[in-house]
């Protein structure tokens, strides 16, 4: 009961306060899925148990608010609610039990947290007298997830609850995105709050503030190094997309005349289109790209972190070129290549604050570098894979015939793996916010749950979903959430009965030593049907077009396998340990 | 191998020092010494870490990296002549009937370690020093039977004259009573 300070205690204990209004005491759930709402969470992936069941019971009143998702398994959840994330730049929520529902989400939150995803995890615990007993299902999900996650909080009373998703939702989706992680105990799902619910948005922490704004000074010195550029070669990454810098990015091209990569999660932020876009970086990346990345004299990297997979060898990583490092992450300035002109800032605000100081150019004889790499690629690799001649179909060919369907401008999803870089290779992205996969932690069974997360942001986009068949085999119980939800989530499964990509290096790298690569699969149209989804096989290529339009026509949820070459391989190639002009071609 | 000193200062809540410690953890980075404790502000923490490192870079990428924990108010990395350090070491020394009697004069005077509990049959002897010194004491006493030593961890001020306030102008920190 609240007190008012200017009325006497003995007024107090003489009147009961009857005819006073109490203020609503909500308990710690419905607070929790008020400030859901608070927050703009119009969907949420999750799975009930024991210790979210208060959450549960109260999401049952906010389901003309807040759309609810069933997923199949945990992980599935993590998933959806990064490829939600992913492709409308909002913060995905899923919500999980304690222990398993908890330990489930662990490779959601570590694919998030490597592929900088906004995502915030509810997740249930044991009552907090019964933290640190071993109670049933209670796993220390706080120190368990420390690493992979941005921040993450154990909550242990329903007062704390606003505050806490607040500053959740903020940490979760400023700077640098990531996932967070709240972790709240039963006995605060459960308990009054104290005073009336009230929610006032997080717009800034004492401890946190990320730079948005690069500093003047900083992208001064970035203008001097492209302007005196005679060579330079643009990178950019998932920053550029996870800012919204797209236009600022053509800008910036189109003004510098300067040769422009992507990495793998930039992908589509330019269109394949554009004449300054010369292809993508790193391991399975284009021929030109690579080979003259040890050629060029600048390299100006946007939103991108030097991956491994990009960089091959370091030691002979662009030793000849400077470098303008535009991200908003400080911690990955310097950290695998040095930057001669480092821009700590979101990437939208830094194009906008070069875009004035960078000289018109033209780079025209530079640009055509490029193409004389290109035309040996086309003629090696390109066509020969795009008009086979051998009997099976091969997994290009299914791709680039639907992007010319799709007019490269549906929402494409990739697993990982060989099918994974060949969509990379043969999509032809020509709309921003296209392709969604995991990059950095290469989450088999990433695409399949995270293609109705997407689908369910942007419910008016083709969603396709492109899997090979083991990964499929890794979350295919989210067919059945699929079905349940009704989403149209075109599915093509690229099946040559093999882990592609592990078999490929087995052949290159370990003396055609195939260890477990090669698997015994189900039938997945069967077992689509039986989840209620509606799918065909195409053998043929001769049938390939009927397939696909057939695919595509479909208002439902569609599954397409397609039976591929067995032994097909990704070329260019990088080897791991290789230098980038080193790439292979066969 | 240089000896660097990090100054991590932290918001006062739980799991922080396990936040912190994963990111050495994860590196391969050893922690020679940590010591942690409340600042002259109410709720902010002050982590002393003492690494070793062949490489400046690496302690660089370490400090950003432990900047990027949402809790950490700031971070700095010292070399020894940017800071002023100590720490606190105790001994417990063996002294049975009709041993060698302990020189305590010299403990004093010389080394500036002071006996800070007598037992019949051993003392507890305190010594504030650096690292060096601490061991040239140990040196000294080993003869006598140690039987326990201990040592606090260093424990560092930066020389500059800017403080914390001057890093983080936007907070408005109550001060610790």
């Amino acid at each position: 009961m609240e007190f008012n300070e200017n009325q006497t205690e003995t007024v107090q204990i003489a009147e009961p306060q009857v005819s006073v209004a109490k203020p609503e005491l909500i308990n710690g759930s419905h607070a929790l899925i008020r400030s859901l709402i608070e927050e703009g969470v119009e969907t949420i992936f999750g799975y009930p148990g024991g210790a979210i069941m208060p959450v549960y019971d109260a999401i049952y009143d906010y389901q003309d608010q807040v759309n609810h998702i069933l997923v199949r398994h945990e992980q599935g959840a993590a998933h959806a609610a990064e490829g939600f994330a992913r492709v409308t730049g909002r913060v995905g929520v899923c919500m999980v039990t304690s222990g398993p529902g908890a330990t489930n989400l662990v490779t959601g939150i570590a694919d998030a947290i490597i592929d900088s995803t906004p995502m915030v995890c509810i997740v249930g615990q044991v009552a907090a007298h019964l933290l640190g007993t071993d109670a049933f299902q209670e796993t220390d999900v706080i120190g368990v997830t420390i690493p992979i996650t941005k921040w993450n909080y154990q909550v242990t009373r329903a007062d704390e609850i606003p505050e806490i998703i607040a500053k959740a939702f903020y940490i979760a989706k400023s700077g640098r995105p990531g996932p967070v992680l709240v972790d709240i105990t039963k006995n605060a799902q459960q308990e009054l709050m104290s005073k009336s619910f009230t929610y006032k948005k997080c717009e800034k922490l004492v401890s946190y503030h990320p730079r948005v704004s690069p500093k003047q000074d900083q992208v001064e010195a970035a203008a001097k190094l492209i302007n005196e550029a005679k060579k330079p070669f643009l990178f950019f990454g998932h920053g550029v997309q996870i800012a919204g810098a797209e236009q600022e990015l053509l800008r910036f091209i189109e003004k510098t005349d300067v040769p422009a990569a992507s990495t793998l999660l930039g992908l589509s932020s330019v269109s394949v289109d554009h004449p300054n876009y010369v292809g993508w970086l790193g391991m399975h990346g284009n021929y030109g790209t690579n080979v003259l990345t040890n050629q060029c004299d600048l390299i100006i990297a946007v939103g991108m972190r030097f991956d491994d997979r990009v960089t091959g060898d370091l030691s002979r990583y662009a030793k000849q070129a400077k470098i303008v490092h535009i991200e908003i992450d400080p911690a990955e300035i310097d950290k695998i290549m040095k930057a001669d002109a480092p821009v700590v800032g979101d990437a939208k605000k830094a194009l906008e604050q070069l875009l004035p100081l960078v000289k018109e150019n033209n780079h025209q004889e530079w640009r055509a570098e490029f193409k004389k790499f290109d035309a040996i690629e086309d003629e090696k690799i390109t066509q020969p894979e795009l008009a086979p001649t051998t009997e099976k179909i091969k997994m290009a060919e299914v791709i680039r015939t639907l992007s010319d369907k799709t007019k490269g401008e549906a929402v494409i999803l990739a697993d990982v793996g060989q099918h994974q870089m060949m969509t990379a290779r043969y999509y032809q992205f020509k709309k921003p916010n296209s392709f969604i996969t995991s990059g950095g932690l290469g989450t088999m069974g990433y695409a399949l749950p995270a293609a109705f997360g997407v689908k369910v942001g942007v419910p008016d986009r083709e969603v396709v979903a492109i899997i090979g068949d083991g990964c499929f085999q890794m979350t295919i119980q989210e067919l059945g959430t699929i079905a349940q939800s009704g989403l149209p989530v075109k599915i093509i499964i690229l099946n040559n009965n093999f882990l592609g990509m592990v078999r490929q290096w087995q052949q290159l790298f370990h003396q055609k030593r195939y260890s477990f690569v090669e698997l015994q699969n189900p039938d997945f149209i069967t077992i689509a049907k039986g989840f209620g989804i509606d799918g065909h096989t195409c053998a043929e290529r001769e049938n390939l077009h009927a397939s696909l339009d057939k695919m595509l026509a479909s208002d439902k949820p569609y599954l397409l396998e397609v039976l591929v070459e067995k032994e097909e391989n990704v070329f260019p190639m990088v080897p791991t340990g290789a230098c980038v002009a080193d790439i292979r071609l066969e | 191998m240089t000896t660097y000193t990090i100054c991590v200062f932290t918001e006062n809540t739980i799991g922080i020092l396990n936040k912190i410690t994963t990111i050495l953890t994860r590196r391969r980075i050893n922690i020679d010494s940590l010591t942690v404790s409340e600042t002259e502000r109410k709720g902010i923490s002050r982590f002393t870490i003492v690494i070793h490192s062949e490489s400046r870079e690496v302690v660089e990428k370490l400090v950003r990296q432990i900047r990027k924990v949402i809790e950490v108010l700031a971070v700095f990395g010292y070399l020894n002549e940017d800071i002023a350090f100590n720490e606190i070491a105790m001994f417990k020394i063996s002294t049975p009937i009709g041993a060698k009697p302990l020189d305590i004069e010299t403990i004093n005077k010389v080394y500036k370690a002071w006996v800070v509990y007598w037992h019949l049959t051993y003392v507890i002897i305190q010594k504030t020093g650096t690292e060096e010194e601490i061991f040239e004491f140990f040196d000294y006493i080993k003869p006598h039977e140690i039987l326990e030593f201990v040592r606090s961890g260093r424990v560092a001020v930066s020389k500059s004259p800017q403080t914390l306030v001057d890093y983080l102008p936007e907070a408005e920190w109550e001060y610790y009573q």
